[in-house]
């Protein structure tokens, strides 16, 4: 999970300052966990300093606001458009889809055909190096294996679900 | 090598012409397993049963190691299937009243071939797919699992140089599927025979060495994966 992109989601319409992206980043990761206040304003600092988000008046609580600058946009963007790379844990792809939904990201079909695509290169993969496996007789590798494609099947039928329930009306 | 030129099926009903498929163009080498995808209704089965004589095409040309069976009667296309091509059904189509022996060796009987030397080799078939306690057990007292690996036995039986599946897993829950596909791709890898499986699921197909994806009563894609960008178009496919 990435506080950076998290921040980025927050502030991609509207101006929030540091305790308000505190409650929304805490929910936007639902059950997975709180996020250190300290942390929220390291990374704020580091997205000034690389020119993507941008520091605006106080308000009239004297709180600052923060706002996303058009470049922190494209990156955003872009980084929903990475698919993920299974080893890298699909906990991630569940995190940048549900930063995708909060902010009606028009390409989210697009975001999951390529998840979809990276997931069903691995089972290519993985079912060819499982089948070897065995007939080599390491049997060990070989149930590993199976056990990382169940959870590849797993990811392939959510997405298939999510896709699904974009086409009800 | 499968070799089909033209391939054209047609049914028709009342006044009614539906062409199942269109024209279809294919290659398969010897020793390749290749596995057919696509949605219901889109031809894949239909080629199947054409590749493996039984039906007929409306035209077009397939030869299975040089022989044109396109061509030839039912009577030939009968006689050729039975000592060149293996075929599993995805609901086994064994003869329940038969015991795993019997059902096996059946082929051999048909052909009057059924000998001493004949046995000894069902006897191992049964042995090489995990059945040796049951040899003797009736077809129909076995799990979905355990009659799928008599078909595919019995469609070995005959070393056929072409083995054909049908949705061979496609009764099975996921873990069974499993064991019928590793005993499919070891026999393959053994007796380097050619197979050609039509499946739905794309756990299956990934044991393939090529995937053919058919639509409308058309092959849309041949892909390998030796090709960079073959995921996204099994994933553009399937979506």
């Amino acid at each position: 999970m990435s506080v950076k992109y998290g921040i980025m989601t927050l502030l991609y319409d509207k101006k929030c300052h540091g305790y308000e992206l505190k409650i929304e980043l805490d929910q936007l990761l639902g059950n997975k966990g709180k996020v250190n206040p300290g942390q929220i304003y390291t990374t704020l600092d580091r997205l000034i300093r690389d020119e993507l988000v941008i520091p605006l008046n106080i308000d009239e609580q004297e709180r600052k606001l923060f706002t996303l600058d058009a470049s922190g946009k494209t990156e955003l963007e872009k980084w929903l458009l990475e698919a993920v790379p299974y080893h890298s844990t699909k906990e991630d792809f569940f995190f940048k889809w549900i930063c995708a939904r909060k902010i009606d990201y028009a390409n989210e079909s697009q975001m999951l055909e390529q998840q979809k695509a990276m997931v069903l290169k691995e089972v290519m993969d993985l079912t060819k190096l499982k089948t070897d496996l065995l007939i080599k007789g390491d049997e060990n590798n070989y149930l590993l294996i199976s056990g990382r494609l169940l959870h590849l099947e797993a990811d392939l039928n959510w997405i298939s679900q999510v896709e699904n329930r974009q086409t009800k009306p | 090598m499968i070799k089909v030129s033209g391939l054209v099926k047609s049914f028709t009903q009342g006044k009614n012409i539906t062409e199942v498929l269109k024209d279809v163009d294919l290659k398969i080498e010897e020793g390749e397993f290749v596995a057919i995808m696509g949605p219901s209704g889109s031809g894949k089965s239909t080629l199947l049963q054409l590749l493996g004589g039984l039906d007929s095409p409306t035209n077009g040309k397939i030869e299975i190691d040089g022989k044109a069976i396109s061509e030839m009667s039912e009577n030939q296309r009968t006689i050729f299937r039975r000592k060149n091509i293996g075929i599993i059904f995805q609901n086994y189509q064994l003869l329940n009243n038969l015991t795993v022996e019997e059902n096996i060796a059946f082929p051999l009987y048909a052909d009057g071939t059924l000998d001493k030397e004949k046995m000894k080799e069902v006897k191992e078939l049964i042995q090489a797919v995990g059945l040796n306690e049951l040899n003797k057990k009736q077809a129909n007292l076995l799990s979905g699992g355990q009659q799928q690996r008599v078909a595919i036995a019995r469609s070995l039986v005959n070393h056929p140089g072409v083995l054909l599946a049908d949705e061979p897993t496609g009764n099975l829950d996921r873990s069974k599927a499993e064991e019928i596909l590793l005993l499919l791709t070891q026999f393959h890898k053994k007796n380097n025979q050619t197979i050609v499986m039509v499946t739905h699921d794309i756990f299956a197909a990934g044991f393939a060495d090529k995937i053919i994806l058919f639509k409308d009563g058309t092959i849309e894609q041949i892909i390998s994966r030796e090709e960079e960008n073959y995921a996204q178009y099994l994933a553009n496919f399937m979506a």
